[in-house]
């Protein structure tokens, strides 16, 4: 008979625990499952590599991001300038790295606030049921039945451009997925037995719902989290780039790319919007690479 | 489901509005006469107009036009907004109707291809593309598809819809080339992740390996019996990417100047035209209800398991 490669498997998991080598795993399965994904261990290296750029932008160059030098204007990338210089002669690498520091805290702090708001009652409500839950459900549809970036645009029409009035809307357009997604894993899992038993030992509701089943309910919110991150830090962009996201005077990823709306720009100085949108792409690019490596590993149905 | 929120969502916008910046006044008078016009004159316009009676009158009065089909008129010119939407819609229609055709044939196809090909290079690599896909930002990808295609090949125009003088829909067709592309890209990679592992899921079934027992060629089973299947849920994704097509369509008429709704929207928050951005949403969200709704249609239509269900 033919054996399957689980057959194989199984022989060669078998070797291994008769030679004593296979003793107790160490560390956490679900990280150790992580790293042994090859796209999952790129998108790792990727997004820490422009993470740590960005916070240690001063380290890594020696241009101030808005110092304006008129004798340095628009020149092509060199020694002194890796990503040349705009059209004020601000260096390009500067703003570039400077630029990553407000992008990825809009991104990650507009998924991260969005995640926490969600959840919160998302959680409760799940777990409680009733009136509260069907109001919250009610508002969280309010927010849905928007296309996201149509929500955007008027929330900014009507509270104005700022840096906080951004993650302020982001969280507002983003709260609703991660409500939506904890309120049903907290339907399936509040009628386990063990949630049972914590009530009928007189737990109190908040305890239950947050210490005992939130933990069980973490793998999909931190997909996620990843997921939404990835669309929030590619929203800044498009709103900045159409010269409405964060203000001008506040390098961002998306701001720099708003020179490239001149088609001058676009055909001549491919160095003051390319290196930029690459970089936006590849962080992207990361983020998706470790969701996706983290669905798997949350899945206990794939084997690591 | 859909009237009840419609008139949630219109009284929470008005709400909104209430609290931008200046009012109908302010607005038809030009600032340099503004201090001109003495307080009691303006109280009395306000007046004329309906302008000082409470919140809830004024958007009632507001709602039984809009059910009339008079939605305001725009700040800027003072043009009737229905009229603006109608001039744009078409124009928007078209490219995403282009961009979803696109979008899920191209996804349809490759996901199934790469379903079939599970675990094989050609899989992996087409996975990677996917999420390339859904990483790169849609207007930048825009951009290089101008600089290459437009600027530098000269093959295809680099924005617009038509040029003065040609109005048949053939003489737009190389327009709408770029911009349908780079809309459908970012969607076709979403499709095309969807209808891999539900195609992977139907090919898991029984009836497959009943299908495949019963001695049928392999492209039948695979078509007629598992990609029937593996649609509903694709059909669900393609209806709950609307607003994804619909954000991206915003940002790429831009990009494009293309001359839709998505454009006029981003050109009336710019010019802080409320009525204008306030009409623009609500349509929006009206789109997107109709989507749900059709969806729901379209997935009892084509799953006879829904359709039984609901009896």
């Amino acid at each position: 008979m033919e054996r399957s490669s689980l057959d194989r498997k199984f022989d060669r998991i078998r070797d291994l625990e008769e030679s004593g080598q296979l003793g107790g795993a160490r560390g956490n399965r679900a990280l150790r499952k992580l790293l042994n994904n090859p796209l999952a261990l790129v998108g790792l290296i990727l997004f820490s590599i422009i993470l740590l750029a960005s916070i240690f932008a001063p380290w890594l160059t020696d241009h101030d991001p808005g110092k304006i030098n008129l004798r340095a204007m628009l020149q092509s990338p060199s020694a002194e300038h890796w990503f040349g210089t705009d059209k004020t002669g601000r260096d390009v690498f500067a703003r570039v790295l400077y630029g990553g520091r407000v992008s990825i805290l809009v991104g990650l702090g507009s998924a991260l606030l969005s995640a926490a708001v969600g959840v919160l009652i998302g959680c409760y409500s799940g777990y409680k049921g009733g009136w509260i839950d069907i109001v919250c459900l009610r508002i969280s549809e309010i927010f849905m039945a928007f296309p996201q970036i149509i929500l955007v645009l008027l929330l900014v029409s009507i509270v104005g451009q700022s840096l906080l009035n951004l993650i302020v809307i982001f969280v507002l357009s983003g709260w609703g997925a991660m409500f939506r997604l904890s309120r049903a894993r907290m339907l399936s899992l509040r009628e386990e037995e063990y949630v049972q038993a914590l009530r009928s030992f007189g737990v109190s509701t908040a305890r239950i719902c947050y210490k005992h089943i939130l933990p069980n309910a973490l793998g999909p919110i931190m997909v996620n989290v990843t997921l939404t991150t990835a669309m929030f830090i590619l929203a800044e962009a498009g709103l900045s780039f159409l010269g409405l996201g964060v203000p001008l005077s506040i390098p961002t990823w998306g701001n720099i790319l708003n020179v490239a709306q001149d088609l001058r720009v676009l055909q001549n100085n491919w160095w003051m919007w390319l290196p930029v949108g690459a970089v936006i792409s590849l962080f992207v690019l990361s983020v998706n690479f470790i969701g996706d490596g983290l669905r798997d590993s949350a899945d206990p149905t794939q084997q690591g | 489901m859909l009237v009840p929120m419609l008139l949630v969502i219109s009284f929470l916008v008005y709400l909104g509005l209430e609290f931008t910046p200046g009012d109908a006044v302010s607005h038809m008078i030009p600032p340099e006469l503004a201090s001109q016009v003495s307080a009691e004159k303006l109280e009395l316009i306000r007046e004329s107009l309906g302008l000082n009676k409470s919140f809830i009158h004024r958007y009632w009065a507001w709602l039984s036009h809009a059910v009339q089909g008079d939605f305001g008129h725009s700040l800027a010119g003072g043009v009737a907004i229905s009229e603006i939407v109608l001039d744009r819609l078409p124009a928007t229609l078209e490219l995403s109707a282009a961009a979803l055709l696109i979008s899920t044939i191209f996804g349809c196809l490759l996901g199934t291809y790469s379903a079939l090909n599970r675990g094989t290079l050609r899989d992996s690599g087409l996975t990677v593309v996917g999420m390339l896909g859904v990483s790169i930002p849609e207007f930048f990808f825009g951009l290089v598809a101008i600089l290459l295609f437009a600027l530098k090949l000269g093959w295809l125009p680099v924005g617009g819809r038509l040029m003065p003088g040609f109005d048949s829909w053939f003489d737009h067709l190389p327009n709408i080339v770029l911009p349908a592309l780079v809309l459908s890209l970012m969607m076709t990679a979403g499709v095309m992740r969807y209808s891999r592992s539900s195609m992977l899921d139907a090919l898991n079934r029984d009836f497959i390996r009943t299908a495949r027992s019963k001695g049928l060629p392999e492209w039948r089973i695979n078509f007629l019996h598992g990609f029937r299947v593996a649609l509903t849920p694709v059909v669900v994704l393609i209806g709950f990417r609307l607003p994804t097509l619909i954000g991206g369509s915003v940002i790429i008429e831009e990009v494009f100047q293309w001359p839709g709704v998505g454009a006029e929207f981003i050109e009336a928050v710019r010019g802080q035209d409320y009525p204008l951005v306030m009409m623009i949403a609500l349509f929006s969200v009206f789109a997107m209800l109709l989507a749900s709704l059709i969806v729901d249609v379209l997935t009892a239509w084509i799953d006879p398991r829904v359709r039984m269900g609901a009896k």
